[in-house]
């Protein structure tokens, strides 16, 4: 909706700018998105009279003006146009001008004549004038001469009316015309608005209820409507002040009969369409639902295929429209119309969006049906429409009107005290203020006395909560009316009524105005009352009583898997939870895996990414190749985020949704620097990431081995194991995928379940003591096969450790010339420790003993001289 | 004797300030004067020698002379020890203008934190955080917050179906009805719903199909629209600072009344009007209004006995506005050069 101010203003007295209109309504809930100041530019532009005019002494074709732009002194300026004499009205751009044309007027000198300001021709002032002479464009732009001097050249132009652009709420259909938010302006500049007397002079005998038949087959659909017959149209351009509204409001003028319906519709929010009653077969309209298949030939001349159910208005052989987005062709006024059927209804808001949006138009008039019409208005826009062509002479008007309304609308009517108003805003607005403003908003406000009887009980409660505010109430009884009450606990009743349950103040009861189909509650009227005095008035207070905040024991989990992996150097990622079936290929998700299952977006926003993951690893696989893409080569990357797995496919109920961590890293194992060397992560590094980063969490006790992922390495790949429970897998990324991703690099990467992790992270804090007795330490160095697991090593030497066995550490891996092929070197450093006394050494030996044999037999291990 | 010892005590003292330059030298004066062979040593074997009367004094005149060498000797050793360590330390200078050696580092998204501090502001004011599912049924996306198919209200959000009756979250608000529901007997509620929430929007530089809100729910006796208003006053200046304004403009929204759209004044220019703020002084970043009677109605509350009001805010738009940036895919983008600076 955009309207200019000049229209506002035709019915009501402001004074107001249109920025400060826009800010008034702006924070009275009608938002205003832009204002277009028609006349900028113009502001330091106004008329002036040449009084005097001289050659300039020191050129041929400059001359000095005197200028008389109505202050006590003339103002002398040097102008270089021809076209100019002693006596005429010209536009006078002052000093600091600044000219739409993007000249910047100063005080200056002309060849060493003073010149404080400039005549302006109709190109520098940026007018669009039909049939002006040349010489006005380029040269001076001549006023009428009597024109009045020193007033603002916009106004005398034109040019002072101002556009203000709605963007308003999907509640408030009856600021959609002019009338609607006059009346808001009204109420908010306490003025009164004037607003046009409709009368109509039905000068032609003929009955409309004799001429035509009017019918409403799918009264869901269409609640009201109502017709009149205009006679003699003559079809003509309109006047020019109707032109000039209409096309501040953004419409462009077609003939007087289409002009002052759209007029109308934008004045009073009544879509109105005119058929020509000679093509509307058998004289009849009905309101009816489309079939399917019907074809509506509609007035852009378009064919279109009914889907069945849309409302249609028909005549006796076929629609002729599509109800409140497009008129039909066949019945259109056209220059051959003599005689008229003009509609005024009231259409289903849902049945028109769900059209409008299914056909793709989107009209003024379906903008209103589906924000919702007052039904009370239809006949009020007839004779409104009837009377503005009559007075242009363009018709005569039948009889009068054929109203089809088959269930009008109830009144609304609600019950509501003040001081419930004033409990939901936190306010204490008098009654009379209250009432004020509902009045003035259009609502008949009527008293209906106190809601509670004064029941022992209810005077129990008052008196308890005088007491809390220092107050006693005297005298009160079951006889006693609210206003006594009032007299004696002082302006608190809202407090009262906040602190206890009572409802207690006068009651009041309103009707809600036609108009507005918003307000249905007590609660929508603390919004009225609310939004004209201004939000601004409503003090700043908190929620009584305190509770404590806390997050629940999985986000703090959460926070501490972050904090544990930031801390170990990686960075946290955030990706959109969206991924495809080429993204599963790039990944060698096998064909069966059910993570291909994955939810499908009915309406992606782009093929690429039509499904919802069901790993985490393609995100952070797509945050590595953009990365690399970006020569960023380092890269160590996390995230925990939510992936989705389907219950069933089609999906019929909410996926499970699991929340995942993985992480990913390559490039340098070091950061780039002087002393530092080039070499890159390995498998290690992810492992030791995990291993650390498992630690953060207090998870022990785990075993590792060698694991299998379709994304991975086949000889590179671990997990991270308790019981049957996996709490990490890592390793290195299957070249083929990494090629897949456009990675010349080797990338690691690990992934976890975050409620796994839960699981066993250990939920009360251990403390190991200090060990009071010293340890004693024994190396262990082993030659074995190639393919002997350190891991499965270990777990032997700490089955076979004996009593005092304390750990393990592995501290040197070999293979090289100095051994065979086949072997490899593994040194472990054992240590033994008591808890009662200082081992011996004897006893050391003994358990080492027996370790060794247990290698020996296990692994075929040779003890390495 | 007694002049052989006077001559003795100079020639020690002599050889060891000029001749021991340096602690091996000095050893080598330490022996020849007071070793088992040395001079002194062999004087004293000497004594024997001597008279009862003459021993006691010229045995005093040996120790003395003994003392004053090894006194002569500790602080020329010292002396030379200074040195040495000097010149120790003077070869071991570095260049200490080389960068230090770097480590990792690891950094939590700006949306994090950012979060984290929401978080820790309304937890520090009593609100406790709960989640909900992102794939939604359009029961509690929509229809529990009073928003019925076809209204018109559900063209502001453009959302992706995953069926008729199943999509992806277009804000946290079923958090909202989800915790109504769970909470039984009108029992009061302060809770935030932070969550990623998803609508159909191009990405660009102040759009993105997934984003990041905080919802806030409070319901008990007695709650006031002065109570919103005052709670995101307090809000907005814990995470803009003390002089932060705020604004509330009437606005619209199916499950509130009365609703507002709340801006804060710019925290760039403080209300000056700039760039960021378009010149208005003002920047929205939040909606809320008092719970709609309905809404609580439809969760088993009752309007009649409790009241409640509901914000909700874009974490993206607080952490652009704190960081200063002007990009919304900056965020998304996971460029590791820009999360490397939070």
């Amino acid at each position: 909706m955009q309207v200019s101010t000049k229209w506002l203003k035709d019915y009501i007295d402001i004074d107001l700018t249109a920025d400060e209109l826009a800010e008034k309504f702006t924070l009275a809930g009608i938002p205003v998105e832009n204002v277009i100041h028609a006349g900028e530019g113009l502001e330091k532009v106004v008329t002036g009279r040449i009084e005097e005019l001289k050659a300039h002494p020191d050129s041929d074709h400059l001359q000095i003006c005197q200028m008389n732009v109505g202050e006590e002194n003339l103002l002398q300026i040097v102008t270089g146009a021809s076209n100019v004499a002693e006596g005429q009205v010209v536009p006078v751009a002052l000093v600091g001008a600044n000219l739409p044309c993007g000249k910047k007027i100063s005080k200056g000198k002309m060849r060493g004549v003073a010149s404080n300001g400039m005549l302006c021709s109709a190109n520098e002032l940026n007018l669009e004038i039909e049939n002006l002479p040349e010489e006005q464009k380029v040269g001076i732009y001549i006023l009428p001469e009597d024109t009045p001097v020193g007033v603002p050249a916009a106004k005398v132009l034109g040019l002072d009316d101002d556009i203000l652009e709605f963007e308003l709420t999907a509640n408030r259909g009856d600021c959609f015309s002019v009338i609607g938010l006059v009346r808001e302006l009204a109420v908010l500049t306490k003025k009164n608005p004037r607003f046009p007397e409709i009368e109509v002079d039905e000068d032609d005998e003929r009955e409309a209820k004799d001429l035509v038949k009017i019918g409403i087959s799918a009264p869901d659909l269409c609640g009201r409507f109502s017709a009149r017959v205009l006679s003699n149209v003559k079809l003509a351009p309109s006047p020019e002040w109707m032109v000039k509204r209409l096309e501040g409001a953004g419409m462009r003028a077609i003939n007087n009969v289409v002009d002052v319906t759209n007029f109308v519709m934008l004045e009073m929010g009544q879509p109105l369409h005119a058929y020509d009653f000679d093509e509307v077969k058998g004289h009849e309209l009905t309101a009816r639902r489309a079939v399917e298949y019907e074809l509506l030939h509609t007035l852009d001349d378009t064919n279109r295929l009914a889907k069945g159910g849309e409302l249609v208005i028909a005549d006796a052989e076929k629609a002729a429209g599509l109800a409140g987005i497009m008129g039909g062709f066949e019945t259109e006024i056209t220059e051959k119309t003599s005689t008229v059927i003009l509609e005024a209804a009231s259409f289903n808001s849902a049945s028109i969006r769900r059209t409008s949006r299914a056909v793709g138009i989107h009209s003024e008039a379906s903008g209103r049906f589906e924000r919702g019409t007052n039904e009370k208005g239809t006949i009020a826009a007839l004779n409104r429409v009837a009377q503005l062509l009559q007075d242009m002479g363009a018709c005569n008007v039948c009889k009068g009107v054929v109203d089809v309304y088959p269930d009008p609308k109830p009144e609304i009517k609600i019950k509501f005290t003040p001081a419930q108003i004033n409990a939901r805003l936190g306010t204490n607005f008098s009654d009379a203020e209250i009432v004020e403003v509902l009045e003035l908003l259009g609502f008949e406000v009527e008293t209906v006395g106190g809601i509670d009887e004064l029941t022992d009980d209810v005077v129990d409660k008052i008196s308890a909560f005088a007491k809390t505010i220092g107050n006693s109430v005297r005298n009160l009884s079951k006889k006693s009316s609210v206003e006594d009450m009032m007299k004696n606990l002082g302006s608190t009743v809202g407090g009262l009524v906040k602190n206890t349950d009572l409802k207690i103040s006068s009651a009041y009861e309103v009707t809600v105005p036609d108009w507005r189909n918003d307000v249905k509650l007590p609660e929508d009227l603390s919004e009225e009352v609310a939004r004209i005095f201004g939000f601004d008035t409503i003090p700043s207070t908190l929620p009584k009583g305190n509770q404590q905040g806390r997050q629940s024991a999985t986000q703090n989990f959460i926070d501490k898997i972050k904090n544990i992996l930031s801390g170990l150097g990686m960075c946290e990622e955030l990706s959109f939870a969206f991924t495809s079936e080429a993204m599963f290929n790039k990944m060698r998700v096998p064909a069966d895996s059910p993570l291909r299952q994955a939810v499908p977006i009915m309406n992606p926003l782009t093929d690429e990414a039509p499904l919802l993951r069901t790993t985490l690893l393609a995100s952070i696989f797509e945050n590595a190749a953009r990365n690399f893409s970006r020569k960023n080569e380092d890269v160590r990357l996390f995230e925990v985020a939510p992936v989705f797995i389907p219950k069933n496919l089609p999906v019929t109920e909410l996926p499970h949704e699991k929340q995942k961590l993985a992480g990913l890293l390559m490039g340098r194992r070091e950061p780039k620097g002087w002393s530092q060397n080039s070499a890159q992560v390995d498998f290690y590094d992810a492992k030791g990431i995990v291993e650390e980063f498992l630690s953060g969490l207090s998870i022990g006790n785990y075993f590792v081995e060698a694991g299998e992922h379709f994304a991975l390495h086949p000889g590179k790949t671990a997990v991270f194991k308790k019981g049957r429970d996996i709490l990490v897998t890592v390793g290195e990324v299957h070249p083929a995928v990494a090629e897949a991703l456009g990675i010349k690099k080797k990338i690691y990467v690990f992934e976890a379940d975050v409620e796994t992790l839960k699981k066993f992270a250990a939920k009360k804090f251990t403390l190991e003591s200090l060990p009071k007795y010293p340890s004693i330490s024994r190396d262990l160095a082993i030659l074995v096969n190639h393919d002997v697991a350190a891991g499965d090593v270990e777990k032997v030497i700490a089955k076979s450790g004996g009593q005092f066995f304390k750990g393990v550490t592995l501290f040197d891996v070999y293979t090289g010339e100095r051994i065979s092929v086949d072997k490899k070197s593994l040194a472990f450093a054992i240590e033994f420790r008591s808890k009662e006394r200082t081992l011996k050494d004897e006893e050391a030996d003994e358990a080492f003993k027996n370790i060794l044999a247990a290698v020996e037999k296990e692994f075929g291990a040779a003890l390495r001289s | 004797m007694e002049q052989k010892i006077k001559e003795l005590r100079k020639r020690a003292g002599d050889a060891i300030k000029n001749s021991a330059s340096n602690l091996k030298e000095l050893d080598e004066v330490r022996v020849k004067f007071l070793g088992k062979k040395g001079e002194l040593t062999g004087l004293l074997r000497g004594m024997s020698q001597l008279s009862a009367e003459e021993r006691p004094k010229i045995g005093k005149i040996v120790n003395e002379a003994r003392a004053e060498i090894e006194q002569l000797i500790a602080e020329k050793n010292s002396q030379l020890k200074a040195a040495e360590l000097q010149k120790k330390l003077a070869s071991e200078k570095i260049d200490v203008t080389l960068p230090g050696r770097k480590v990792h580092d690891g950094h939590l998204h700006p949306l994090t934190l950012t979060l984290n501090r929401v978080k820790e502001i309304f937890m520090s004011m009593g609100y406790s955080v709960e989640e909900g599912p992102e794939v939604e049924t359009d029961y509690y996306n929509f229809e529990a917050l009073n928003l019925p198919k076809d209204h018109p209200a559900r063209d502001m959000q453009d959302s992706f179906y995953i069926t008729e009756e199943i999509l992806l979250r277009t804000q946290t608000s079923p958090v909202q009805a989800r915790t109504m529901e769970r909470h039984k007997n009108s029992e009061p509620i302060r809770i935030i719903a932070p969550g990623r929430v998803y609508r159909r929007d191009d990405y660009d530089a102040s759009h993105s199909p997934m984003f990041t809100q905080v919802e806030g729910l409070v319901i008990d006796k007695g709650i006031s629209f002065a109570d919103l208003k005052g709670t995101l006053e307090d809000f907005s200046k814990k995470i803009f600072g003390e002089k932060t304004k705020i604004r509330l403009r009437p606005s619209f929204f199916p499950f509130t009344e009365p609703s507002a759209e709340v801006d804060v004044s710019c925290v760039m220019c403080h209300g000056e009007g700039c760039k960021v703020c378009q010149g208005t002084g003002w920047l929205e970043i939040l909606g809320a209004g008092m719970v709609h009677p309905d809404v609580l109605k439809m969760s088993g509350y009752d309007p009649e006995k409790v009241s409640g009001f509901a914000f909700g805010m874009g974490i993206e738009r607080i952490a652009m506005l704190s960081y200063g940036l002007d990009d919304m895919r900056l965020l998304y983008d996971n460029d590791v050069r820009f999360l490397k600076q939070f």
